[in-house]
């Protein structure tokens, strides 16, 4: 395969960075501000980099982004659309109605209406009853009149009925013609409450997942940028922006993720810690085999169990924003609390008067970083022991992280790198990676397509071989069809559930398929 | 008495439950949430003392029965539940005064509670096990001369059959068939038995031992304090003995389907370099921990795996490759220790071909 010229973005709460890639090699970087509507931002991050640059900008093969726009979104609870619930199962299952388990502010903050209706199916795929189109119509005309447009529809079993879900969801297109409908076999795995709490969050983000994509499309039509637009999830691997437009949950751990995986690609190192030190927090992930160590417990968005995987993350208040403050009885506090994007207007160093991390590592360190006069009156006691303090949080995380005493690598990522110029305890050696900063966007940059199935197979006509052989080329047909270059797509991950108290045998299988973007052209 | 009054109390039931559980049992979140669903309704369960049944009380379990995986899938129905009341009602010819719970291991832990909440009946503070087990004739009630039938199951569609069996073998077989046919997931009343009656053959005051399991981890991890020596300083108590068989990752899993059961083994290895091999044989349930193929710890005696930082409880089907955990050995409740009670819950009964020496004996040599 040749090597792609593409850029990569990662698109976050406070900074928007961008890299310009050639294969495995970054010809440029640049950093910006995030800004409200996205896309001034991120046309000012590449139109910077396409002038450093100053090749033909149509030589650029793809545009790779990473965002977590939607999950801050979700976690403030800000800018949610009101979800209408149907849930396809009755007599079944109304002893645990939708979004029993959610916090009670994420409920009022979505005012949601909830709906459970007839239907469903056994595990064999066989109807128990059938759908009641009646209450799915009233429920559609219900929420049409509350003025509700996004809806989650599951059903259980659907991933081995899915037409179940897909008839009620047309029923509802009649009755609201604009609706945008999320139907929860499109989210996957089995296990009804996770999966179809992952669609009402989901559904929640539609408006929210309409506007940012479509800012992302404008920036690149702005930029004169006319190429795919491929969007990071949570696992790594890249999606369309129309499936990151209609899927917005699948994105919500990305940024983690393709920090850690940036950090592996900036290093060569397969296993390691990985410190992504941003403006208000620094994110601890654990490397290993090229990947972030996953959760292994049941995995939590905005305090909502859903059946997503994500990268096991430490987060601690400590960034380059973080305030540093002499408390009354002379100890030296810092952070949580941040001035994040507001740095370069509040920091000392750029003129403000809030003294802030930043500020502590330009007076001991001598880093050219705004104006070094206006920390010169810190003293060396008190900048020491601010150091003392920003060294130690770093020490602290990291040792929860491990999961061994034995010292291991330590990378260090993100615009917030500066903070740490000691050793720390616990490493074996900290390695500061050229172009660390952006180490987020060379994750979406260097990201594999990737494609899975997670569904019942009947054991009883292939046997277990046939079963597997099938999930895995459903794995790979759904890599190859998201744009992985069918030549060099694998299987990179197969799990196996048996289920018990059955006639035949049948086995949940999950497999997982990726590889590298195709040739595009 | 325990209090169950809001998320944090089911959830620490459930977590304990999950310990108890020592692998199966099915994952307690289904019923933890129908019961959060009915304490925002305001309808609370009510616990009571075992020693405080009246001698002439009827007392029955209720109990989800099926494919742990399906329930996920089905979840449970309230009115099912209530149902299920007056059917059995009807097939015993009298009012049931009180609910017990079948086995504190797993999900079953939470439906006689969903169900007081709803009913308004009791549920007495223990079990018939004091942990999970694979197979109904297992129970302390069917060991000590209470059947499980006669008892009955029911759907959500209103199809229920009525079981009677000359012994608890096979009601076993006959439940298993009548599940399996109805939908792998159903509901289930059985072992009518007196108040006297139960207090001679349950394991008593499982559901606090249950609740204050889930708290001790839940309070450690609050407090930053080490969830494994609270722990076992809790475990170790009234007798019983705890201990942490081994500490190390998970380097293998395999899982397997047979005669309607989830065989299979976790292989373990230290953090550090040293060879030491530990496993964990799974048929539903852990049965048999071996350091360097010597068994350390064998059914009935409780085996449960921690995840090594959080403390949480792991199911045997949430075990997978590179976790990093701890195991812990637990003694049975001597009524399963008994020898009445090891021919039917002892490891020959799992097919392990070795006899039965206790945690203690294994462990402190």
């Amino acid at each position: 395969m040749r090597d792609i010229l593409r850029l990569g973005f990662d698109v976050g709460g406070t900074n928007t960075d961008a890299v310009l890639m050639l294969g495995r090699e970054v010809l440029h970087t640049a950093k910006s501000f995030t800004t409200a509507d996205v896309r001034s931002g991120v046309v000012d991050v590449a139109s910077r980099i396409l002038r450093d640059w100053g090749g033909p900008r149509e030589r650029i093969e793809a545009v790779m982004i990473g965002t977590t726009q939607f999950v801050n979104a979700f976690v403030q609870r800000r800018g949610l659309a009101p979800v209408a619930v149907i849930r396809v199962s009755l007599p079944k299952a109304d002893g645990v109605p939708p979004m029993a388990g959610w916090p009670d502010d994420v409920v009022e903050a979505l005012g949601s209406s909830v709906h459970m209706v007839g239907g469903g199916s056994f595990y064999t795929g066989e109807e128990y009853a059938p759908l009641d189109v009646y209450a799915v119509r009233a429920a559609a005309r219900e929420a049409a009149a509350r003025g509700l447009r996004s809806f989650a529809i599951s059903a259980n079993f659907a991933p081995m009925r899915p037409d179940i879900e897909e008839r009620a969801a047309a029923i509802v297109r009649e009755e609201v013609p604009d609706a945008t409908i999320t139907l929860s076999a499109q989210l996957g795995g089995l296990g009804l409450i996770d999966r179809e709490n992952a669609t009402i969050v989901n559904a929640s983000l539609a408006d929210l997942g309409r506007k940012v994509v479509q800012s992302l499309i404008e920036a690149f039509a702005e930029l004169d940028i006319h190429v795919p637009i491929f969007i990071s999830q949570n696992d790594g691997t890249l999606i369309t922006t129309d499936e990151a437009q209609r899927f917005p949950i699948l994105t919500c751990s990305a940024g983690p993720t393709n920090s850690i995986r940036g950090a592996a690609f900036l290093t060569g190192l397969s296993e390691a810690i990985v410190a992504d030190i941003g403006g208000t927090t620094t994110d601890i992930g654990f490397l290993r085999k090229g990947f972030p160590r996953e959760t292994t417990a049941a995995n939590y968005i905005g305090g909502v169990r859903t059946n997503f995987r994500m990268p096991d993350v430490l987060s601690i208040g400590l960034g380059g924003g973080s305030l540093v403050r002499q408390r009354a009885d002379g100890a030296i506090r810092v952070g949580p609390d941040s001035v994040g994007f507001r740095l370069q207007q509040e920091g000392l160093v750029f003129g403000g008067d809030t003294l802030t991390t930043t500020d502590i590592a330009v007076r001991s360190q001598g880093i050219a970083l705004g104006d070094s006069g206006r920390v010169a009156h810190l003293d060396d006691a008190f900048t020491e022991a601010a150091l003392d303090a920003i060294h130690q949080a770093v020490t602290d995380g990291i040792d929860q992280v491990k999961t061994s005493s034995q010292p291991m690598p330590l990378i260090l990522v993100g615009g917030g790198n500066i903070l740490i110029s000691r050793d720390i305890k616990g490493a074996s050696q900290v390695l500061r990676p050229k172009h660390a900063e952006v180490a987020n966007a060379i994750g979406a940059a260097i990201a594999l397509v990737s494609g899975r199935v997670d569904r019942l197979y009947d054991l009883s006509s292939g046997g277990r071989e046939g079963a597997l052989a099938t999930a895995k080329q459903e794995a790979l047909a759904a890599a190859v069809q998201a744009g992985a270059d069918p030549d060099a797509v694998e299987v990179v991950d197969v799990t196996e559930l048996p289920l018990t108290h059955m006639k035949a045998g049948s086995v949940q299988i999950r497999v997982r398929a990726a590889g590298p973007l195709a040739t595009l052209r | 008495m325990i209090k169950i009054d809001n998320a944090t109390d089911i959830k620490d039931i459930a977590r304990g439950a999950v310990l108890l559980g020592t692998g199966g049992g099915g994952d307690p979140y289904v019923g933890e949430l129908f019961l959060q669903a009915q304490l925002k309704k305001g309808n609370a369960p009510r616990v009571v003392r075992l020693e405080d049944a009246p001698d002439d009380a009827l007392v029955i379990t209720i109990a989800g029965i099926g494919s742990p995986s399906v329930m996920l899938e089905h979840l449970a129905s309230e009115k099912t539940l209530l149902e299920i009341l007056r059917r059995a009602e009807r097939l015993y010819g009298r009012p049931v005064d009180m609910l017990i719970s079948c086995e504190i291991g797993g999900v079953n832990s939470m439906f006689p509670l969903a169900l007081s909440a709803i009913s308004g009946l009791p549920v007495l503070d223990g079990d018939g096990v004091g942990r999970a087990i694979p197979r109904t004739e297992m129970s302390t009630f069917s060991i000590y001369g209470c059947p499980a039938t006669p008892g009955l199951i029911l759907d959500e569609s209103g199809n229920s059959v009525v079981i009677e069996t000359v012994n608890d073998l096979d009601a076993e077989k006959v439940v298993r068939a009548v599940t399996s046919a109805l939908g792998a997931s159903v509901f289930g009343a059985f072992y009518p038995m007196t108040g006297a009656e139960v207090k001679r053959v349950a394991v008593n005051g499982t559901l606090t031992k249950s609740q204050e399991i889930g708290r001790c981890i839940r309070e450690a991890r609050e407090g930053s304090l080490d969830v494994f020596d609270t722990l076992l300083g809790h475990l170790n108590q009234d007798g019983r003995f705890a201990t942490i068989l081994f500490d190390g990752k998970i380097v293998d899993v395999t899982h397997e389907t047979r005669g309607g059961w989830h065989w299979g083994r976790a292989t373990l290895k230290p953090l550090s370099d040293a060879d030491d091999v530990f496993t964990v044989d799974i048929q539903n349930e852990f049965t048999v921990a071996r350091r360097n193929g010597e068994t350390v710890t064998i059914v009935p005696d409780l085996i449960t795996i921690l995840d090594r930082e959080s403390g949480e409880p792991i199911t045997a089907e949430r075990l997978a490759y590179g976790q990093r955990v701890k195991v812990i050995g637990y003694s049975a409740d001597p009524l399963l220790r008994t020898p009445e009670g090891l021919c039917v819950i002892g490891p020959r009964n799992f097919g392990i071909d070795e006899d039965y020496r206790s945690i203690e004996e294994l462990t402190k040599s």
